[in-house]
């Protein structure tokens, strides 16, 4: 690991000052620091300056109007048990439940998981010199690809790898940025595919801090993960989805999967077909969710995560319809 | 872990015994307070230096350049040394660097920015695997005209050696002696390998590995080639040097379990009985010369009129090394699917079939016992399941050889009443120190609190390596006999100071008895030594009587797994898993049970997780971590059952691998009654598992 020096700024302002300071190469933000320190570890990034921004903007839940905000420092552990938040929006505690350990998600703050960056193997991994690393092709497009993108891959197959921000497209969230000034960015709007910028994956500038997460309540809102192993691995496919009930018919519904694109991929097509479908019918609920998978392009080894996607979406669904009660 | 249960082991009519039903590791407080040092926790030797290879990324490559002035000029670099010019596989030691420091270690490997040519490389077993053999006339025959026929193939990925503790050693040469602390499951051998690195003689060395974080078969090489570079580095510079591997480089170059691809094609009968056919195996074993072959069929079960061919096949990737049972998971994998497929194939039922196949009675009673236990009348026939999720049984056998080794024990019994037991071989996670304290305290008759156990040094009087499953039985007449020798001594002395009859007194629960009345307590005994101590010696030949045939010293297992399969998503979840083992006279039950427990923990692992996965492209590894190489977690144990089987059986016999060899098969046994359909590879994960219910074969 490489030397560097450690700031702990006492504002929003001051972090944002560091962090473009050009007397440093590197400046870089640190909250929770699990990524970075992954990072550093495979000297994939040499940062000269940690900005610890780890005690700021910690506040909890609490409602804003009919819209729920929280600091972006809020750790998972704390969101999946915030009372606040397991009632007014289930989907997005149990995504942070159930990612990595209570020992990461004691330490690792919701922005953080929000602007981590792919855990693509090849990008991991010094050996490979990808298109994300500046390097001249995507080696998993005919290599090992089985946890890689299904949709939207062209030409850098990586998977969005955050629990929370699926989570948060389905309940319609913005984080307020802070640094140049101030803007609110809308969840789905966050993310890029590679085909727009391959370097980068969010919109978040150098200097600019993530500071707090609105979303909107949906008690009816549930998150399903299929996964290898039990405890401790990444999903091979999840899927986050909202719902507005009308009786036990589906009036509304906002659908979005993870590990499936190298964005939150928000799943229109079955959100329109599963309006009107008896949540108590099994095989409607089938139909409408057997379309997540349509359009989507596999490669060699990951075909059975389009499979995967549909059963992901329904039981999701079927989590969410059965919120709250 | 979930509850593990504790079913009652001595059943009506055993005739076998344990020594120790309630000791704990004796180690168990310094191991979870971090009071116990492994080798890689000694940081703090004044003046320690770091030295580390420099290392091949790729399959096959040749090193084209690299700036030496830059990574010397590193500060707290003492050494750059490139030796090669190209790497065959991936982690191949092409130089070393020497530092003050661990930081400097890795700013030097930067700063040497090493540029590769890559070349061709073979990194899987399939693409170097030459044609199968052809089949004898006389299989060919059995083939031809039988009605049923499986022709299948089989195959199982690359696990690798991944202990917590990684593979190396801290060496410091003071001189005219060195201290070794290496983390090796063979202090004597460790050594052994040093005397010519050191320029000392093999008693001027003293090599230490009290505690050692995992070894499964890498570790039996001596000092290793971690040892051997720090102890270069420390003759020359006569500083303790420390090289250890880390995660990364564990993966690579620190040996593994190989990949296995087998093509079976067995004509059966209507009754599920083999009538023969041709197994044809590749072992994928690196850069390793051979030793890639799997125990299939593993002679425990009828195969008729069998051909058995074998291609070792090399690759460019990190050679194989020794792992818990070589050769016998793979093959009990591919030998226990293969014989459900054929009771699938013929109607007959999995259990019943293997009692066809086995005429041993051991066999017999423990494929009943576990069925018994794992409720197998619960059992659906294979397919006949429509639910989403669907559960399945099944199970496997195993069996383990008693390998001899020379022993040597010393029980020192102090004048305070303190005991020490003393053998030069090491606890690499079996509970040996705890089972030479527990055979020092049976046999000298005292509580097992009096006892201190010293092993893991290379000065003690010789014990054998942790290898094979053969510390405890070959350490077990030694230490007898040296406690049994020291147990003399301290009567000798009572006798003699008292006037007591030598001949009528013996010593239990830490009182001397005379004509079976308790006449003194243990420590007034001691009082009366002669000397400040007295020293019981036991040796141990390794040779078993001319009477004892080969197999009688076998450890016999069944194990039976309970799972389910979500067929949406291909997501096995073991539910229970019944371990039956004998492994002769239980010494310590706790430890015994602790090894059923790992080896099944460690075979359902193999079973549904790990997995070296290459990049053709490159030969590199993609998953050199413990984040995507997968091991198993809590949240995927079953329940564990482990019942150790004393029925009609004398001495103590083997039990450190034995538990390990069925689990994968009998696990990928239970996904194939589950779902109707074999997953015929290794890790049964849940693209496999799909794969098989659609039809296209895993």
């Amino acid at each position: 690991m490489n030397t560097f020096a450690m700031a702990r700024p006492q504002s929003i302002g001051q972090a944002s000052e560091l962090a473009r300071d050009r007397r440093w190469t590197l400046p870089v933000l640190k909250a929770g620091g699990m990524d970075l320190l992954d990072h550093m570890k495979e000297g994939l990034s040499e940062p000269d300056l940690l900005i610890d921004v780890r005690k700021l903007a910690r506040q909890g839940a609490r409602m804003a109007g009919d819209r729920v905000e929280i600091g972006a420092g809020m750790t998972l552990g704390e969101i999946a048990r915030d009372p606040t938040i397991v009632g007014q929006a289930p989907v997005l505690a149990q995504s942070a439940r159930s990612a990595a350990t209570p020992q990461v998600r004691n330490v690792a703050s919701a922005a953080g998981n929000l602007l981590q960056r792919p855990r693509c193997w090849y990008y991991r991994g010094v050996e490979f010199h990808c298109l994300k690393k500046g390097g001249g092709k995507c080696y998993a497009l005919h290599g090992e690809n089985k946890y890689h993108a299904i949709f939207g891959g062209d030409p850098c197959y990586i998977v969005h790898p955050s629990n929370l921000a699926p989570a948060l497209v389905v309940l319609d969230g913005t984080v307020k940025i802070e640094g140049a000034g101030e803007r609110e960015v809308a969840l789905a709007d966050l993310f890029h595919l590679p085909s727009e910028d391959l370097r980068t994956e969010h919109g978040v500038r150098t200097g600019e801090v993530v500071t707090s997460i609105t979303f909107g309540t949906a008690p009816k809102s549930g998150f399903y993960a299929i996964k290898e192993k039990q405890s401790f691995d990444w999903p091979l496919v999840f899927a986050c989805v909202a719902l507005e009930m009308e009786g036990t018919r589906i009036g509304s519904a906002r659908v979005c999967a993870g590990a499936v694109a190298p964005v939150p991929w928000r799943l229109g097509n079955v959100e329109k077909a599963l309006v009107g479908v008896d949540v108590g019918d099994e095989e409607a609920l089938k139909k409408a969710c057997a379309v997540a998978g349509e359009g989507a392009e596999p490669m060699t080894q990951n075909a059975y995560k389009v499979r995967l996607l549909g059963v992901a979406v329904r039981r999701a669904v079927r989590v969410a319809a059965e919120g709250g009660e | 872990m979930p509850g593990i249960e504790r079913p009652t082991m001595n059943r009506p009519g055993n005739l076998g015994q344990t020594l120790n039903d309630d000791t704990s590791r004796l180690d168990a407080v310094a191991k979870v307070t971090g009071a116990a040092k492994f080798s890689r926790d000694r940081y703090e030797l004044d003046e320690l230096l770091f030295a580390c290879f420099v290392r091949c990324p790729y399959g096959s490559a040749e090193l084209e350049s690299y700036d030496a002035e830059a990574a010397r000029a590193v500060p707290g670099v003492l050494e750059v040394e490139i030796t090669g010019g190209e790497g065959k596989y991936q982690g191949q030691p092409v130089g070393t660097v020497v530092a003050e420091s661990k930081t400097a270690l890795r700013r030097a490997l930067r700063a040497l920015a090493p540029q590769w040519r890559m070349r061709q490389s073979i990194s899987g077993v399939e693409e170097g695997a030459g044609e199968a053999p052809m089949t004898e006339p006389g299989p060919a025959k059995l083939l031809e005209e039988s009605d049923l026929v499986l022709d299948a193939t089989y195959s199982t990925s690359v696990q690798t050696h991944s202990p917590f503790e990684t593979h190396g050693g801290v060496v410091h040469h003071r001189g005219d002696r060195a201290v070794a602390y290496i983390s090796t499951q063979g202090v004597q051998a460790a050594a052994d390998g040093l005397d010519r690195e050191l320029d000392l003689k093999r008693a001027d060395i003293d090599v230490r590995c009290e505690y050692i974080g995992g070894g499964f078969g890498s570790k039996l090489n001596g000092a290793g080639k971690e040892g051997a570079l720090a102890a270069q580095v420390s003759t020359k510079y006569m500083r303790p040097v420390m090289v250890f591997t880390d995660r990364y480089e564990d993966h690579l170059d620190t040996g593994n379990r190989p990949s296995l691809l087998a093509r079976v094609r067995l004509a059966y009968g209507r009754d599920g009985t083999i009538e023969g056919g041709h197994i044809h195996t590749w072992g994928g074993v690196g850069v390793a010369r051979g030793g890639g072959g799997a125990v299939v069929p593993s002679g425990r079960y009828g195969f008729g009129q069998l051909q058995r061919t074998h291609e070792d096949v090399q690759m460019n990737t990190g050679a194989l090394r020794a792992f818990r049972a070589p050769g016998r998971p793979q093959g009990s994998f591919v030998e226990e699917l293969v014989i459900d497929e054929i009771a699938l194939g013929s109607g007959q039922d999995p259990v019943e079939l293997r009692l066809r196949l086995t005429e041993d009675p051991d066999f017999h009673a423990m494929l009943q016992e576990g069925a018994e236990r794992i409720g197998w009348d619960r059992r659906a026939a294979s397919g006949e399941q429509n639910g989403t999720v669907r559960r399945g049984f099944g199970c496997g056998t195993s069996s383990w050889g008693r390998y001899p080794a020379r022993a040597e024990a010393e029980v020192v019994v102090h004048r305070d009443g303190s005991v020490e037991a003393r053998t030069g071989t090491q606890d690499i996670g079996t509970g040996m120190r705890t089972v030479a304290g527990v055979l020092a305290s049976y046999h000298l008759g005292v509580p097992i609190d009096a006892v201190r156990v010293a092993i893991g040094r290379s000065g003690l009087p010789p014990g054998p390596a942790s290898g094979g499953s053969m510390t405890s039985h070959n350490v077990a007449p030694a230490m007898k006999q040296a406690a049994e020798d020291a147990k003399r001594l301290v009567l000798q002395a009572v006798g003699e100071r008292t006037g007591r009859a030598t001949d009528a007194m013996d010593i239990a629960g830490g009182e001397v008895l005379e004509n079976g009345e308790a006449v003194m307590g243990w420590r007034e005994a001691c009082k009366l030594l002669p000397s400040d101590t007295v020293v019981g010696r036991g040796e141990w030949s390794g040779q078993r009587g001319p009477s004892e045939r080969v197999g009688e010293g076998n450890s016999k297992g069944a194990q039976f797994v309970e799972l389910t399969v979500d067929t949406e998503t291909g997501v096995v979840r073991v539910e229970r898993v019944v371990a039956i083992q004998s492994c002769g006279v239980v010494v310590c039950r706790k430890t015994a049970e602790n090894q059923i427990i790992g080896g099944v923990t460690q075979g359902l692992s193999y079973a549904l997780f790990e997995e070296k996965r290459m990049d053709r492209a490159t030969g590199s590894m993609v998953n050199p971590n413990l984040e995507m190489y997968k091991i198993i977690g809590t949240g995927d144990m079953p329940h564990i059952e482990p019942v150790l089987w004393l029925k009609e059986q004398t001495g103590v016999r083997s039990l450190g691998e034995p538990p390990t060899i069925p689990t994968a098969g009998a696990t990928a046994c239970a996904v194939f009654n589950a779902i109707g359909a074999p997953v015929r590879s290794l890790p049964m994960t849940p693209d496999k598992v799909l794969a098989a219910l659609e039809g296209g074969g895993a």
